[in-house]
């Protein structure tokens, strides 16, 4: 092995295990509870200790996501009807604002399973936890697909031709070269859930004022909207011609 | 005519195929004999490359793509639900118009194969990749720069490579779909002497779209048009003494 190659490697390597050491540290140091009620003139605390542990969640997610897309792209033909309802869905939910998702969560994670009893803030970290994962799973889905679709059909088609199987075709061909583009589509979900600040306010503050302020009715309209545009979106998916 | 029965390693019987609604190899029957050239010639679009795709069964992977008739290899058919696929490749290899190696050394280009066929000593390994390489005369160039790059050779190398590599897991027949394609005139010759040595020891297809080319490499010919299989036979005979008009016109250059 070359000398820049072991180069490169040791700083991947290094970077992986500060990484690491940093979510760690978060992960240790979060002491508040889940279930911790904010402070009389600042919600900061639950916030913040959620906003550690959920952006280790978000790097699931995204493992998750990397596994969807595999399976959509190497297992399920095009014309597959679960593959384009997905691709569609997908499509839409990578366009959403995460302020967005936000009042989504409070719509229909929150509202539907707190109700208006107030009980338990930590119903409010199980909401943050299923937006996370719809907030960074489409882009990985979406990122992932489009690396593995970039990687060449002759490369795959020389190894066929060689006898080999399609899982050794896609562990020895198609994931070397797809590699860094699923990397960089991993980084832009992860950077996508740090920048989602925008959700955890929305989530915390309708938390904080449930009982004085809520009016339902912007919410709905939302998330009305939202969903008006997802059976768009399905819709117009089985409406498409053939992709062959 | 009984003796070359015997011969034969592969025989096509009543082949059509499609690609969603349209066809494009209409009926087509012949025999492929062991340890022969046998070149598939015809203008561009006329299924040549669908055809070949068939016989190591490439189009498993196409869409919308569908075929009637049978593929005999070796007296069994290959499209038999017993038949896994791999192992088809590897008893029937391919080589393609664009030498496309694999982004790793040269060695590991031409010791894939046999690798994932389960051969690991690094003793049989370096053996298969000598011998692979010196038949296609590509050992006294390339044996300094083993674990180099692949992108150091020229494209004419590159190609021999290919056919290196795909020789590294003995298949039985060899398909070149149109190998010298994006060759350069000096390295086209080399190819083709390539194909005329191999032939002792490997059933060969050749697919092009140069009349002059299947002439020189090939002892059995067929020409496709439009997807019809309109004439085959020895080489001789097709260019010499054509049956069909059709075959005429386009081994004297009126056609296609």
């Amino acid at each position: 092995m070359d000398k820049s190659k072991i180069v490169f490697h040791s700083i991947a390597l290094i970077t992986l295990v500060v990484v690491f050491l940093f979510f760690w540290y978060l992960i240790e140091n979060t002491h508040t509870e889940i279930g911790q009620q904010p402070t009389a003139n600042s919600q900061q605390p639950t916030a913040d200790s959620h906003l550690y542990l959920l952006l280790p969640i978000s790097l699931l997610a995204i493992l998750l996501g990397v596994a969807c897309a595999f399976y959509l792209e190497e297992r399920l033909p095009p014309t597959n009807w679960f593959r384009r309802l997905i691709e569609s869905e997908v499509a839409i939910f990578t366009g959403i604002p995460s302020l967005l998702y936000g009042l989504l969560a409070v719509e229909i994670f929150v509202s539907y399973t707190l109700g208006s009893s107030g009980q338990g803030w930590g119903v409010l970290f199980y909401a943050e936890v299923l937006t996370f994962i719809v907030l960074v799973m489409p882009l990985t889905i979406r990122t992932t697909q489009a690396a593995l679709r970039s990687v060449a059909t002759p490369i795959r088609e020389s190894a066929y031709a060689l006898g080999a199987s399609q899982w050794q075709v896609l562990s020895n061909q198609v994931v070397p070269l797809a590699f860094p583009g699923i990397l960089a589509g991993c980084c832009r979900a992860m950077s996508r859930a740090l920048a989602a600040a925008a959700l955890l306010m929305g989530i915390h503050t309708w938390g904080y004022t449930h009982e004085t302020a809520i009016s339902a009715g912007i919410h709905s309209r939302y998330v009305l909207l939202l969903v008006a545009a997802l059976l768009f979106s399905t819709f117009f998916s089985f409406l498409k011609e053939n992709p062959t | 005519m009984k003796s070359e029965k015997k011969q034969s390693i592969l025989s096509i019987r009543k082949l059509n195929a499609w690609y969603g609604d349209r066809q494009i190899l209409i009926n087509l029957s012949f025999e492929v004999q062991r340890r022969q050239v046998t070149a598939l010639i015809g203008p561009s679009n006329s299924g040549k490359s669908t055809l070949v795709r068939c016989l190591n069964r490439l189009n498993d992977f196409t869409l919308n793509f569908r075929f009637t008739g049978e593929i005999l290899f070796k007296g069994r058919d290959l499209y038999a639900s017993m038949v896994d696929a791999t192992e088809v490749r590897m008893q029937i290899g391919m080589v393609f118009r664009k030498p496309i190696p694999f982004r790793c050394s040269i060695y590991e280009n031409v010791a894939y194969g046999p690798r994932i066929s389960g051969v690991n000593t690094s003793v049989r390994l370096d053996a298969i990749v000598e011998k692979s390489l010196r038949r296609v005369g590509l050992w006294d160039e390339v044996e300094p720069i083993l674990d180099g790059t692949p992108d150091e050779l020229s494209i004419g190398q590159q190609q021999r490579l290919c056919i290196a590599r795909a020789l590294a897991v003995e298949p039985d027949i060899l398909i070149f779909d149109e190998p010298c394609g994006e060759l350069d005139p000096m390295e086209t010759p080399k190819v083709e002497a390539l194909v005329r040595n191999l032939k002792a020891d490997y059933t060969l297809i050749f697919v092009t779209n140069k009349r002059r080319q299947a002439a020189r490499v090939s002892d059995f010919a067929g020409f496709l048009y439009c997807g019809e299989l309109i004439e085959f036979g020895a080489t001789e005979k097709l260019f010499t003494n054509p049956q069909d008009i059709r075959t005429e016109q386009y081994v004297t250059g009126k056609l296609g």
